[in-house]
């Protein structure tokens, strides 16, 4: 049995934030997660941190929330921010009432802009479409999600906080009417804990009403589907947006050595099991080719899906109802916390700690918009440089990871998942989607005894059909042709089975 | 038109290329192969699949569905033609093992059974069940072969680590070429205490020298030895590609390496030349006929968009599954994804059906309704179609 101040269920971006901000603030918490961190909603989306201008039209108290966002998370998150800078391009037929209205918003707002012209847009972005009228330079930035979440947490286990990976909350523990703890079982042992807590926050995301429900009690959300495609290819390194009314494929984001380009918004069922249409992915490339010509011929090795938990409202097209948050207290010790964007998640975490901290009639000022995150020395990432200096012994050719990275990250971390020398290390991120290297980092693991031989033949078996998830949308021209070979060894030469 | 005129022209040096080509050469016609380059032999583990299944791979072709490009060529010819493979690998001095009559069981690299039928003499002694007590030897740094994954499964299996000062498959494959190399390896083996009854290694034993240097190993340490195929780059793969290129040479037979097609000269029903991008200008190759063994997508004979599959060389009309979205299943491990019964569509005589072409035939992976993964019949199926239509090529010629 665990006892604890604060239960927070969610790993996401705002779980995370959540998990910082109590641990600044001396309060003792345990985060449990079903699956990995950044793995619902925050793992899949852009990793656009907005300046604001998307929303200046639409919700202008939205856009301003996420503009002092983007100034204090560049300040605090140098590592897992880059300072990309955003354009907002107009292509012919495009309103030109709606630039002027956007650009008085901005103004409203507070999000600077500049105009300018197309040929000043070209030497900014030499792939974008030439016959753009004119472009509006905002601060966009592009944000990485897994290492945001990382980050967040570094400062919570520091402080000896615990944290349940890989643990799904199957029941909450109820006493006269109120909740008391949850029971959550360990996906990988079954093994189920009894943690206790005074107070329960359910931070979710999409899946907030499920857990709601275990609660006996409901969250008002509906769910919103978004698919986005990956490039193997950085095409533009300044996030690239349409200035128009929010609509698909309007927004591509450079990353590391790729781009991120969406989404759709299609109303969901479920946050679970979604599945990618060929005519989203069709449009989003088709929409993205407008303002990057070069998207119609690039190499996509992915496409993923995220759903949004939006809050409800009257309105049928998912992408009108308001994307702020809100905090709901079930008045039973469990509150939710829904809505929002990536961009504001320290923002909602700070009002949700506010909160519990009231409710324990505690005072201590929120510190994480001035404290810079934590770990970000040894968080940051694998850079060129040093991948370079371990040329030898190559294990993942596409994004040239070494051995010696490997292994750094597994004895620093001693992790068990190959996931998180993904995150750390971009292995496995290139054109094979991890095809040769998950089979030798789950062999490397075996070698330092982290895993079992079972237990890497499951992981590898795991790896490879959550890997298909994501590129079998994406199965044409080279990519097909790159899976087929991928298929080729591991059922035809290595004769792996549907069952280890 | 170019002043060289060749009987046949085949598209594609992989093993139904290299396989037709050889057959029409020992016949006498003048034949030279086009190829990109290496063909997808060179990644497959060298070994011959016929047909998986739980009887004889004879009798699996049998029951296989009735679209398979298997039916069209007799049983005997079958016999024949794997008879003519080991015959021509023996010539080249890589002996292969096995009958059509019987499948065979290997150990892979993750401790896995992969069912096949003729294999390289190097994998004559692989353990074939998971009770069987073998020792493995690896090499320090080896990026592409962890013994752990086979100790997974055979749990009567050991191994230990030799440092061959490299870490590649090719690498090491090169080292064991040179006597010095070969020679100290097999004094540090000696002093190992071994109790198992066989010795495993990556197949990583020479270059081209495997079957002499197994057995060299097996002759000092007097039990049987055997190489585990690896994942791509594969040294059985290789040299058996390698011995077919010369086995084809050797008959007379020419390869333009490294010419990609890019276009083709036609006259009423025939093809007459393909044109090639050679470096400086482009090449007219003539030729009487033509056979098509360019691959499935690997090696790059059909290529999809995302509205459709295209075959490059003659526009070939392709059999295509159906919409995008249904090429493939959502279970990665399900062998039926419908992209494997892409492909071009032959008639008995391998020639591509509702086209114009009197002169063109057609062999090998880029056939329809192959399924090569399902019905594990890749390089045994490049055999074969390579072999019969040859045939139909000949005959035509006459």
């Amino acid at each position: 049995m665990i006892k604890t101040d604060v239960i927070i269920i969610g790993g996401g971006a705002t779980g995370c934030g959540i998990a910082r901000d109590l641990a600044l603030r001396g309060i003792t918490h345990c985060l449990i997660e079903k699956g990995d961190f950044a793995a619902g909603a925050t793992g899949a989306c852009h990793g656009l941190l907005h300046s604001g201008g998307r929303y200046v039209v639409s919700d202008p108290i939205a856009a301003k929330e996420c503009l002092d966002e983007n100034l204090i998370l560049r300040k605090i998150g140098e590592k897992c921010v880059e300072q990309t800078g955003g354009l907002f391009v107009r292509l012919p037929g495009d309103s030109k009432r709606f630039r002027d209205l956007f650009l008085r918003q901005c103004d409203d707002v507070g999000v600077p802009t500049e105009v300018i012209s197309s040929s000043k847009a070209l030497e900014l972005v030499p792939n974008l479409n030439p016959e753009i009228e004119e472009a509006i330079k905002v601060p966009d930035c592009s944000i990485d999600p897994f290492r945001l979440c990382m980050l967040n947490m570094t400062t919570s286990l520091a402080k000896d906080n615990l944290v349940f990976t890989g643990h799904r909350v199957t029941e909450f523990i109820q006493s006269r009417g109120r909740c008391v703890g949850v029971k959550a079982t360990d996906a990988a042992t079954g093994e189920v804990r009894e943690i206790y807590g005074n107070i329960i926050v359910n931070a979710t995301g999409a899946w907030a009403n499920l857990v709601a429900a275990l609660a006996g009690t409901e969250v008002p959300i509906t769910l919103s589907k978004g698919s986005l495609v990956i490039t193997n290819h950085r095409l533009t390194n300044m996030v690239i947006n349409r200035l128009r009314p929010p609509s698909d494929g309007d927004i591509i984001v450079p990353n590391e050595a790729v781009c991120v380009a969406g989404t759709t918004s299609l109303a969901a069922q479920s946050p679970e099991k979604i599945n990618i249409e060929a005519s989203e992915v069709d449009t989003i490339i088709g929409e993205a080719g407008r303002m990057i010509p070069h998207f119609q011929n690039t190499r996509i090795i992915r496409a993923f899906s995220g759903v949004r938990p939006l809050l409800k409202s009257q309105k049928t097209d998912s992408r009108e109802i308001s994307r702020g948050f809100q905090i709901i207290d079930h008045e039973n010790g469990m509150y939710s916390i829904v809505g929002g964007k990536l961009t504001t998640f320290r923002l909602m975490a700070e009002k949700m700690v506010d909160i519990i901290m009231k409710s324990f009639n505690l005072r201590r000022e929120c510190e994480t918009a001035h404290k810079p995150l934590d770990g970000q020395e040894e968080l940051s990432g694998y850079p060129l440089a040093k991948r370079l200096i371990d040329m030898k012994n190559i294990v993942c050719e596409c994004e040239l990871v070494s051995r010696q990275a490997v292994e750094r990250v597994i004895k620093q971390t001693g992790t068990r998942h190959v996931g998180d020398i993904q995150h750390r290390t971009r292995l496995g991120m290139g054109p094979c989607q991890g095809g040769f290297c998950t089979f030798r980092a789950l062999g490397i693991m075996q070698d330092l005894s982290v895993l079992s031989p079972e237990q890497s033949m499951q992981a590898l078996h795991d790896f490879l059909q959550r890997r298909f998830r994501g590129i079998r949308y994406a199965l044409w021209g080279d990519q097909l042709r790159e899976e087929q070979l991928v298929e080729y060894i591991y059922l035809g030469i290595l004769a792996m089975e549907k069952q280890p | 038109m170019s002043l060289i005129e060749y009987d046949v022209i085949i598209i594609g040096a992989g093993l139904a290329g290299l396989t037709a080509g050889s057959s029409l050469a020992r016949q006498g016609f003048r034949v030279a192969i086009v190829t990109t380059g290496e063909p997808t032999a060179c990644l497959s583990t060298g070994c011959v699949d016929l047909c998986s299944g739980l009887a004889s791979p004879l009798e699996n072709i049998r029951q296989l569905s009735s679209y398979h490009p298997f039916h069209f060529i007799d049983p005997e010819l079958i016999r024949q033609t794997l008879n003519n493979f080991s015959e021509a690998v023996k010539e080249m001095g890589i002996p292969y093992v096995g009958s059509p009559d019987e499948n065979r069981r290997i150990l892979t690299a993750l401790g896995t059974f992969k069912t096949t039928c003729l294999v390289p003499v190097t994998m004559q002694a692989s353990a074939n069940n998971v009770q069987e007590k073998i020792h493995i030897v690896t090499f320090r740094g080896l990026k592409d072969f962890y013994p752990s994954y086979i100790i997974s499964r055979l749990k009567n299996a050991s191994f230990s680590v030799y440092d061959a000062g490299v870490s590649t498959t090719m690498g090491i494959a090169a080292n064991f070429e040179q006597e010095d190399f070969l020679e100290a390896f097999i004094c540090w083996l000696g002093n190992i205490e071994i109790s198992e009854n066989k010795i495993a290694f990556p197949a990583v034993l020479g270059s081209e020298s495997a079957a002499e240097i197994s057995k060299k190993i097996e002759h000092q340490l007097g039990r049987p030895v055997f190489e585990i195929p690896t994942i791509p780059p594969s040294m059985p793969g290789r040299r058996l590609f390698n011995r077919l290129k010369n086995y084809f040479r050797k008959n007379k037979g020419f390869i333009y390496w490294n010419w990609p097609v890019v276009g083709v000269e036609k006259s009423g029903k025939l093809i007459e030349a393909v044109v090639t991008s050679s470096v400086g200008r482009p090449n007219s190759l003539n030729a009487k006929a033509f056979i098509l063994a360019s691959g499935s997508f690997v090696g790059g004979g059909l290529v999809a968009t995302r509205d459709t599959i295209l075959e490059k060389v003659f526009n070939l009309p392709v059999h295509i599954p159906g919409r995008r979205e249904f090429w493939f299943e959502q279970n990665y491990f399900s062998v039926n994804h419908n992209i494997e019964k892409a492909g071009i569509e032959v008639d008995s005589s391998f020639r591509p059906v509702n086209c114009l072409w009197e002169n063109v035939f057609v062999c090998g992976g880029i056939l329809a309704n192959t399924e090569i993964l399902k019905n594990g019949c890749g390089n045994g199926l490049a055999l074969c179609t390579g072999e019969a239509a040859a045939i139909s090529c000949a005959e035509y010629l006459r």
